[in-house]
């Protein structure tokens, strides 16, 4: 955060201003995972229900190396969405940025519209396009009549195709968001000083962009750890990840106080990154001034 | 360290150099390359709204059939609306909490901000069935019935932390020199917010309304927790319908959305251009 | 525009927070297996509004349902999940007196282990889990879970995203009861699900009829009711009950214990009870049909549907088996996972 130098602490009017956002915070965020703190330490009955005895069973679950594994697995399937959101996206954020501003809105539509369709269907459509009998076998088989159909489906590319066709617009349009004031001018600036277009994109453009990449991968790496619908479709639903076990916990397991578990650590996990990074970014901000 | 400020409008103009223009029209390419791959499965799903095959796996004749189904098809019409309704509500929400967050939190130093930073962001991590299931408990012990607005609740919760996100990454980069300036012209915190920072952050906020939506729009899980008959939305009706094969009439209503919203776009774009060619006169 | 977005939320919110009518049902069931047109029909003749909720999976219900949600009047579980309510006090019991069409149903459907006396829940349709097969590209013959997960099928094969039918199919084929699952049974079960998890390809409970059709897969163990619309669309596609037995479920209708319109479900459930109601919904879903004066109605084409009809075979129906689930949970995913 980027607090003005000697700023006072805040009047009352912005703790006023600030209160909504505390409230729907405590209530809607604060209280549900306190609830889920809860369960986690319970113990379950068995018909499934959750039991009030302290216990501390569920955590020591956690602990197997089997989940341990899967949560391993889970990140890198999210380190490597966002990895390629960033390189696949970044071109279009940019380049969006800097068509005329009455265009932009109307790109930024084209880019989200594709995801006001029912996810079902347009992973079904990939199906269609990527099964041993589909479109791009079809279209492959007519370039090139000798080579044998491509086995993508049911594999993890296509697990990587469908998760990063999924995530890309939340890559594209925080990047949008931070790379549009981007004044031309200081590009062609730099090239006066004699910056070749490495140089103006090392120097230049990526530390002015950095918040936006930062916040894209923000919202692609995080949401996706927990992602298993696409896995299950586009995968053949072969390989767990950490979201299809905590679903199973809670729905065919009943095992709530183990799902409740694994979420707490996940979430635990998440905010210390979090606030480690938060940190980081205010030493660094500071520093600048 | 280059500081970027509002570009002044008389900034010189330079003809391209040719390498310049190379990277444009590389970039307009990618751009169009990826929007492609976007809409791919789209002109898939649309082509098979016209296929005469309940069970849609190969092309068996042209239909219109599945949008005749859907026009007189009251519970998914129905759906479709709420879907909508819950998806406007909570992208406005999520607009005025996550800015509203945003910049209070960038402009104050409040006591344990970075805590309430990182319990704002937690919404985004936590898997949806345990949003989805820890809400329903906490809203069947407080009374609350369920309905359109313990969904928007739901959905604003998990949907405001990107708008949050996205309107803070822009002022991160954004010169404190901008709202100073305003104050010394005189103006209140209120109106130099309104008239100078606001106009500024509209990028962002267009991105995280565009993030909102979208997430609202096809959310399932939190929905199914918080929802009841009359608040059903679209993919929750459609969700079970793979068991007897996904009905085309899906298709036909994805692609009347898409092909609606298209339609808008293009004509939005023709009718500024006729503004701009034929302005009005005074 | 922002009016407009003001005004529509307000709408909204309106709709939502409006008084329940006077005759009301409000049905929680699996999406579209109560076919629309018998919900119109239900509701021009007794005048009763059907709020339609619907779930995509038994545990969605009982996880709603445990976690305080929904004032339902009407529930569709299946047999097992209906124990566990039945078991949990989540049920209401039937008013006999109400059910007249009742006796419709077939002997075999009545009194089974999951509410021996039919207290809480009534029949609606079955099904069995089973072999499918398409005959074009397999043409030995196959007759057993062993059968399926030969090595020659090794990655043409799909199978239910299900744990606990996964433990079943292997405790089948080694001639161990499927309700009692301790953890003697699970250590030897695990290393017959350990190969076969290996040759499978997609794992799909949703709709396995996909890769089937798609030419992905050959075969694979799926619901009766995915099987008997791909016999539908394909002769080519057969239906065969595993030789070393296999699993029956059976979907009820049960009344929730807080239901506040128990008089309308009452009339719902009798309703649909009727053989010219019934045969409606066996033509929406092919499911085997419970209903002996529905049969009669039938026509012979539904009636040879093999995996609609399936002749023969050793059937039985799953029991809860509580804490046992989850132990079942954790050795498949661990399985799934060392691949």
């Amino acid at each position: 955060m980027t607090v003005p130098a000697g700023a006072p602490s805040p009047g009352w009017r912005a703790w006023v201003l600030l209160a909504p956002l505390l409230a729907w915070v405590g209530i809607f965020v604060v209280a549900p995972a306190a609830l889920l703190l809860v369960y986690s330490f319970c113990d379950r009955d068995e018909l499934g229900r959750v039991v009030f005895d302290f216990s501390t069973a569920a955590y020591a679950r956690v602990l197997d190396p089997i989940y341990l594994g899967i949560f391993a697995r889970s990140l890198g399937y999210a380190t490597a969405t966002t990895v390629l959101c960033l390189v696949i996206g970044f071109p279009v954020a940019w380049w969006i940025a800097r068509t005329p501003a009455s265009a932009r809105g109307r790109w930024l539509l084209l880019v989200m519209v594709p995801f006001w369709t029912s996810f079902l269907v347009r992973t079904y459509a990939w199906i269609m396009i990527l099964k041993q009998e589909g479109l791009l076998n079809a279209v492959l088989h007519s370039l090139a009549p000798g080579t044998p159909p491509l086995e993508l489906l049911y594999t993890p590319t296509a697990v990587m195709i469908g998760l990063v066709y999924a995530y890309l617009p939340f890559m594209i349009l925080p990047i949008y968001g931070s790379a549009e004031k981007l004044d031309g001018s200081l590009i062609e600036a730099a090239h006066d000083l004699g910056a070749g277009p490495l140089r103006v994109f090392s120097s230049v453009i990526i530390p002015l962009t950095l918040p936006g990449i930062a916040a894209g991968a923000l919202l692609v790496f995080v949401p996706s750890i927990a992602m298993f619908a696409i896995t299950d479709l586009m995968g053949g639903a072969k390989v767990p990840l950490l979201g299809n076990v905590i679903q199973n916990q809670f729905l065919q397991a009943r095992d709530w106080p183990f799902g409740s578990a694994l979420g707490v650590v996940f979430m635990a996990l998440f905010a210390l990154s979090y606030w480690i990074l938060v940190r980081f970014q205010d030493r660094g901000e500071a520093g600048k001034r | 360290m280059l500081n970027s400020i509002m570009p002044p409008a008389t900034a010189p103009k330079r003809r391209p150099t040719s390498g310049t223009v190379v990277v444009e029209r590389g970039l307009r390419a990618w751009t169009l390359a990826v929007l492609a791959f976007l809409y791919l499965p789209i002109a898939v799903l649309v082509v098979y709204s016209f296929n005469a095959s309940r069970l849609n796996v190969s092309w068996q004749g042209f239909t219109l059939d599945w949008y005749r189904q859907l026009a007189v098809n009251a519970p998914l019409k129905q759906a479709a609306w709420n879907s909508l309704v819950v998806a406007l509500a909570t992208t406005v929400l999520s607009i005025v909490i996550g800015t509203g967050g945003a910049w209070l939190l960038h402009r104050h130093r409040f006591p344990a901000s970075r805590l309430i930073q990182t319990l704002v962001a937690l919404p985004m991590v936590m898997p949806e069935i345990l949003l989805g299931i820890s809400l329903l408990v906490l809203f069947a012990t407080a009374g609350v019935p369920l309905g359109f607005t313990t969904v928007i609740i739901g959905h604003v919760t998990f949907s405001f932390p990107f708008v949050l996100v996205a309107v803070q990454a822009r002022l991160r980069g954004m010169d404190p020199a901008l709202e100073e300036a305003a104050l010394d012209l005189g103006a209140t915190p209120w109106r130099a917010f309104r008239l100078v920072i606001l106009p500024y952050l509209r990028p962002a906020i267009a991105a995280g309304g565009l993030m909102a939506f979208t997430l609202s729009w096809d959310e399932l899980i939190v929905t199914f927790f918080t929802a009841d008959a009359a608040s059903a939305t679209l993919p929750l009706r459609i969700f079970g319908l793979a068991k007897v094969g996904l009905n085309p009439m899906i298709n036909a209503l994805s692609a009347l959305f898409v092909l609606a919203t298209v339609a808008f776009v293009i004509f939005s774009a023709r009718l500024r251009r006729d503004a701009a060619a034929n302005p009005l006169p005074p | 525009m922002k009016t407009k977005r003001l005004l529509a939320l307000a709408a909204g919110l309106l709709a939502g927070l409006a008084p329940a009518g006077a005759a009301e049902l409000n049905l929680f069931g699996w999406s579209e297996y109560v076919p629309q047109n018998v919900i119109e029909a239900f509701t021009k003749e007794t005048g009763v509004k059907v709020n339609f909720e619907t779930y995509a999976s038994n545990e969605e219900l009982i996880a709603k349902l445990v976690a305080g949600g929904g004032r339902y009047d009407l529930v569709q579980p299946s047999d097992y999940a209906a124990e566990v309510m039945i078991r949990q006090k989540l049920l209401a019991p039937l008013d006999a007196a109400k059910l007249g069409n009742r006796r419709n149903l077939l002997p075999e459907f009545r009194g089974r282990p999951h509410d021996p006396e039919d207290r809480f829940t009534v029949p609606y349709m079955s099904g069995t889990v089973g072999i499918v097969i398409n005959t074009d590209k397999v043409k030995t013959p196959v007759r057993s879970y062993r059968d399926v997960f030969d090595a020659r099928f090794a990655n043409r094969i799909v199978v239910l995203n299900d744990n606990r039918e996964i433990v079943s199919w292997a405790l089948y084929s080694l001639g161990m009861p499927v309700n009692k699952i301790d953890a003697a049974a699970l250590a030897k079960a695990r290393p017959v699900i350990a190969e076969w998890v290996k040759r499978v390809k997609v794992f799909d409970s949703d709709s396995p009829k996909t890769p089937l059709l798609n030419g992905d897969v050959d075969l694979g163990i799926v619901w009766s009711g995915e099987a008997a619309l791909l016999w539908k669309q394909d002769r080519k596609f057969q239906y065969v009950i595993p030789a070393e037995g296999a699993h029956q479920f059976i979907d009820v209708l049960a009344i929730p214990a807080n239901a506040k319109n128990k008089d309308s479900a009452h009339r719902f459930i009798d309703f649909i009870l009727r053989p010219g109601i019934s045969k409606l919904i066996s033509a929406a879903f092919p499911y085997t049909n419970p209903n002996a004066e529905a049969r009669k109605l039938l026509s012979p084409e539904e009636l040879a549907n093999p995996a609609s009809y399936p002749k023969g075979g050793k059937l039985e129906t799953f029991r809860d088996i509580g804490k046992a689930a989850a132990d079942i949970d954790r050795l498949v995913t661990d399985l799934k996972s060392a691949k």
